[in-house]
């Protein structure tokens, strides 16, 4: 996974002045939470769900060679190849290699964040392959040139303005205006529909495998998911080794979860399981089948005190609410996974040395644990990073320093207060007259955005004690 | 590089497991239970059935018997294609409908380049979301849950499970005797997407109109919730 995360600051002071994403991103900010808490406000017994889901999540990974040893044998009985990746170039080089054996030339893509991952469009594409993603947002995103800003609507970024001018550009357009969004969205699937009929391979992720009986759970709106595992005569379903739940309803248990929390809704259009390659006497279905499961630092994860990522059912919430992500978007991230869950996952999926500006991005609000459907405690093991990144002397030393001292300080109430109360009886004599400040020593960061109340006279402190020894004097 | 990146893997995994022995493993997971699953809409199963296909932007007829069913079919592809050709897999269910009474002409296989209906019968119907359920073969090819314009699925009302959980114990006694089908689809709506500007748009890649005509003793309540929703004639 190629990332430049120490950009992170560069990309947000970008995103923030670009007015016209950020409205976009606005209308996500205010419209996802509020489909999120009617799904969840209309199902009495979310809570309870969260808390089963969770049980069955980390019993998955407390047992996950076991689980992952039974995928395996249940999904070689119902006829596919399973192939396992250590990294990213083994996952691209088994995909290849399949593709090559059935002299494919053509491969229609359902939505995979893991074969973003691994940069696997690119890798086949240098190879001599075409690669097409299918899902509308994605397609948009390739034809463009970029990268998704969000793992669920990937072309949140794009105006409708945008992609009208982008198939314009693209496509063979003729007359047509492609004047509504429906226009917009048939122009893309009539161009799909026929790639998804020529392409000799098609490649789809998973949203969860199922141990008792070798299926895989795809959960898609589109549908081009289904269309990549059903129509190409080979079907590679690539998806990481963490992914394994025990049984089928613990898929659809997840599956309640996941689309509540994702879009709203109390099931997505298409839940669909696959397994294995065209029975006999069916007219359609891939004639080979192969599942590619990727480690990729899963496993030393698992083993890390951040196994809890690895519980992440990739819904989005948390981008959805988070006021960093919904402020700067998921481009300023530079990485596959983006917001709070990306935040930590980025950083362990690369190195803390590449991503350390990551774990920062996080105003410590508590939202994302707060609709996180698999309950991880993000910011906890968003600060457990930050404490890391400090350990190992990544961050800037005054940053480090200034920690050091407000640690001592936070050990010694008394100096503590001692020197607030000094700072801010200096801060009420300069600032009563005129309010507030516009430049203070140390205090850049606000003052270039905006000016520094000057506060009362007394502290919190101060006035507390006062209060109470009113009270006992009463 | 597969073998021993398999062994890498579990090797790795084994650090980190329990080293439970099987029967431990089961037992845990047996003793986790089951989830909870949201209330239905409505106590009755076909009420609560239909308010959710409803919900997911589904339409419903419900007919009493075969006769009814094929009626239903025809006048749903009149109202929309003005001719009464359909596409269906071959299920002998579905082979063994009087067409010729409503003068609809099925073809039986795949759907191909062109065809704009198809018609699937469902295995079971799912009241907890709405949603049918289908799995791949020669009676259901994939092809005609996912490629036509239209997508008309049959459901009998002996075959509507109230949860998820009750789904799976009747698909798996179902595999039982035929062994594991390669594909199933749980389809609880017309395709769609909200990918551009967070706009909802019908008909992406596969069906725009999905309809679900249910088959049987349906309730008159239920009935009148089915047609004073109305919309699949138009």
């Amino acid at each position: 996974m190629e990332q430049r995360r120490d950009t992170f600051i560069d990309n947000a002071s970008a995103a923030l002045k670009n007015l016209k994403q950020a409205e976009r991103r606005d209308i996500i900010a205010s419209f996802a939470p509020q489909i999120r808490a009617a799904a969840i406000d209309s199902f009495e017994g979310f809570g309870d769900l969260r808390s089963h889901v969770k049980k069955i999540r980390q019993h998955s990974l407390d047992n996950l060679d076991y689980y992952l040893s039974q995928f395996e044998k249940e999904a070689v009985h119902n006829g596919n190849q399973v192939h396992f990746a250590r990294d990213g170039e083994e996952l691209n080089s088994v995909v290849l290699d399949i593709c090559q054996q059935h002299d494919a030339r053509r491969v229609a893509k359902g939505k995979s964040i893991v074969t973003e991952e691994t940069g696997l469009n690119s890798f086949l594409q240098s190879a001599g392959l075409s690669v097409m993603e299918t899902d509308v947002g994605e397609y948009i995103v390739q034809q463009a040139g970029e990268k998704p800003s969000h793992i669920v609507t990937p072309v949140l970024h794009k105006s409708a303005d945008e992609i009208r001018e982008l198939f314009q550009e693209k496509h063979d357009l003729g007359p047509r205006d492609l004047h509504n969004t429906s226009d917009l969205v048939v122009e893309a699937c009539n161009v799909l529909r026929e790639h998804f009929l020529q392409a000799e391979v098609g490649i789809i992720g998973a949203n969860a495998l199922i141990a008792e009986n070798g299926y895989c759970m795809l959960v898609t709106n589109e549908g081009n998911g289904d269309l990549c595992a059903n129509l190409p005569k080979v079907l590679i379903v690539c998806t990481t080794i963490d992914r394994v739940l025990p049984r089928a309803e613990d898929a659809t248990a997840m599956s309640r979860l996941l689309a509540r929390s994702a879009t709203g809704q109390p099931q997505s259009c298409y839940t669909s399981f696959y397994s294995g390659p065209r029975r006999e006497g069916e007219l359609d279905g891939p004639l080979e089948t192969h599942f590619v499961l990727l480690d990729n630092e899963r496993s030393n994860t698992l083993a890390s005190n951040y196994r809890e990522i690895l519980e992440c059912i990739r819904c989005g919430a948390c981008l959805n609410h988070c006021p960093i992500y919904t402020s700067v978007g998921g481009h300023a991230y530079d990485s596959v996974y983006p917001g709070p869950m990306g935040s930590v996952l980025t950083p362990l999926l690369t190195s803390l040395e590449q991503s350390h500006l990551l774990p920062n991005a996080c105003t410590s609000c508590g939202l994302c644990e707060e609709v996180c459907p698999a309950d991880i405690p993000l910011p906890d093991l968003l600060r457990d990073l930050r404490h890391d990144e400090s350990t190992k002397k990544l961050s800037a030393p005054r940053w480090r320093y200034g920690l050091k001292l407000h640690s001592w300080l936070a050990r010694h109430p008394s100096t503590y207060q001692a020197l607030t109360a000094i700072s801010i009886g200096i801060l009420y004599r300069l600032g009563r007259k005129r309010g507030g400040f516009s430049k203070l020593p140390f205090g850049s960061g606000w003052t270039s955005q905006r000016e520094f109340p000057a506060p009362q006279e007394g502290t919190f402190m101060k006035l507390y004690k006062a209060e109470i020894k009113q009270n006992n004097g009463r | 590089m597969g073998g021993s990146a398999r062994s890498e893997i579990f090797a790795s995994l084994r650090k980190t497991g329990r080293g439970e022995t099987q029967e431990n493993v089961q037992r845990e997971r047996l003793s986790l239970g089951s989830a909870p699953a949201p209330e239905p809409p409505a106590t009755e199963v076909c009420e609560a059935f239909i308010l959710n296909v409803l919900k997911n932007q589904g339409s419903v007829d419900c007919v009493s018997n075969r006769s009814e069913a094929v009626q239903a079919i025809a006048h749903y592809l009149y109202a929309h294609f003005h001719n009464y050709r359909l596409v269906t897999g071959n299920d002998s269910r579905l082979g063994a409908m009087p067409w010729r009474d409503a003068g609809v002409l099925p073809r039986f296989g795949s759907l191909e380049a062109g065809e704009p209906v198809a018609l699937s019968y469902a295995r079971l119907g799912v009241v907890e979301t709405g949603a049918v359920v289908t799995w791949t073969g020669k009676a259901t090819p994939a092809a005609n849950n996912f490629l036509p314009k239209h997508h008309i699925v049959l459901v009998d009302k002996n075959d509507l499970v109230l949860t998820m959980e009750k789904a799976w114990e009747r698909i798996h006694h179902a595999f039982e005797k035929t062994g594991r089908a390669r594909g199933i689809n749980f389809i609880a709506g017309p395709s769609s997407t909200a990918d551009i500007e967070a706009e909802l748009v019908y008909g992406a890649h596969g069906p725009h109109r999905w309809h679900v005509v249910l088959l049987g003793d349906v309730p008159v309540d239920a009935r009148n919730i089915a047609s004073a929703a109305g919309s699949d004639q138009t």
